[in-house]
């Protein structure tokens, strides 16, 4: 009792700091059903006259379902490639194997290395291979990243060595043993890459605006940019474009936030 | 065999009652639905009255149906309202259309309609309410 009432100011100032952070989004949500120029004065709070129509221009004003879908076969790909790779290249870093320090070494030093500077080998490669303006080439870059790899690596680093012995001395294979011991037990890990590589995904827009020719290969970012390049007057068609593209990514982390928390806090209470 | 005692089963059942899978099943749901009703409901019907000031039908009132072009409403179409004041609109093919009508001696009037697909049928739950007032200003 004693200890409940000592919370309650913790709990308050938490209250108010979940409000402050929560601001933005509802003035983006509030904007996009009533209109308001975010400069009018005096500002209003609650939404005047809220009205879903600014919705219904923006699945006209561009071919949003086209470009809706286009994100979600890519971020399909992406979510694909990077459980599965991730995974292998996360179990190789906890076992032992010569110049394994080195590995470890080179992925670190390459985290620190911006997308933007890899664009251009990154072009031409996928171009070397035909994939340009198709759907495998605006996932490929994203197939695995560092970050993942290493979520997946301290997953695995807390699985008892004694179990993937004996999954040995069974006559398991490696790959069985990823897929058959350490995934089942890794489910935050794969939360937390589901997640992370649909996010980078979806919110792209460097990528693709640089390996798409045809429109019809475009995704949503660059719909939202088209949008904005072409509308007049679009405050409210903006907002509800913005709700329309956020919408996923925030319905996705929703459905798996216990996961991704867990999958982001694997190792770090270890011992 | 009981459902207990199959463990893989009951795993199946688990995963078929989560929210990974009820959520997306719910969503799908949802568009199927009403893209049922967008099919049903898309012959771009647009119906109404047009009434005086006093609240009487007017006959032979040109309706015009503007249709949002880009940047601005343009001319789709026009009719004659009949003798209860009533008019019909067979092919609208937008979701952001104004109605006009007009009548000399009598008056004009002029209204915003949103709709929440294109071409929905509609019928206007308020008459266009032809004024005087309303001439001098446009």
């Amino acid at each position: 009792m004693v200890r409940h009432q000592r919370s309650w100011p913790i709990h308050l100032a938490l209250l108010i700091v979940c409000l402050v952070m929560l601001v933005p989004f509802y003035w983006v949500l509030k904007t996009s059903i009533s209109g308001e120029n975010i400069f009018s004065y005096p500002p209003n709070i609650i939404p005047r006259a809220p009205h879903p129509f600014y919705y219904v221009d923006v699945w006209y004003a561009i071919p949003f379902a086209r470009y809706f879908l286009n994100s979600v076969v890519v971020s399909v790909l992406t979510i694909v490639a990077n459980v599965v790779l991730n995974a292998m290249a996360g179990y190789s870093l906890t076992q032992s194997f010569p110049g394994k320090r080195v590995v470890l070494m080179l992925f670190l030093s390459c985290m620190m290395i911006p997308f933007q500077a890899t664009i251009i080998p990154a072009y031409l490669i996928t171009g070397k291979l035909g994939l340009l303006d198709s759907y495998l080439g605006l996932a490929l870059p994203m197939f695995s990243t560092i970050i993942c790899i290493f979520v997946f690596k301290a997953s695995f680093d807390a699985v008892p060595r004694s179990l993937i012995d004996a999954a040995r001395v069974d006559g398991l294979s490696e790959g069985r043993i990823i897929w058959k011991v350490m995934m089942p037990l890794a489910k935050s890990a794969v939360a937390t890459n589901v997640i992370l590589s649909f996010i980078w995904s979806w919110n792209n827009f460097m990528w693709p605006l640089i390996a798409t020719r045809s429109q019809d290969m475009q995704t949503l970012p660059l719909g939202l940019a088209r949008f904005i390049s072409y509308q007049e007057d679009t405050t409210g068609a903006l907002y509800a474009f913005c709700i329309m593209v956020l919408a996923p990514g925030i319905l996705l982390f929703l459905l798996a936030q216990k996961e991704f928390v867990q999958g982001l806090t694997t190792g770090a209470t270890k011992g | 065999m009981s459902f207990e005692g199959d463990p893989a089963r009951s795993v199946r059942k688990r995963w078929f009652v989560s929210r990974f899978v009820l959520v997306p099943c719910a969503l799908v749901l949802i568009a199927v639905l009403w893209n049922a009703w967008v099919f049903t409901h898309n012959h771009g019907v647009v119906a109404g009255r047009v009434v005086d000031a006093a609240g009487a039908p007017v006959e032979g009132a040109e309706v015009k149906l503007w249709v949002f072009n880009f940047t601005t409403f343009v001319e789709q179409a026009s009719t004659k309202t009949r003798s209860d004041g009533s008019f019909e609109f067979a092919k609208n093919p937008s979701h952001n259309i104004q109605l006009s009508a007009e009548k000399l001696g009598v008056g004009r009037s002029r209204i915003p309609v949103r709709l929440y697909f294109q071409s929905e049928d509609i019928v206007l739950k308020r008459p266009l309410q032809l004024s005087s007032a309303d001439a001098d200003n446009k």
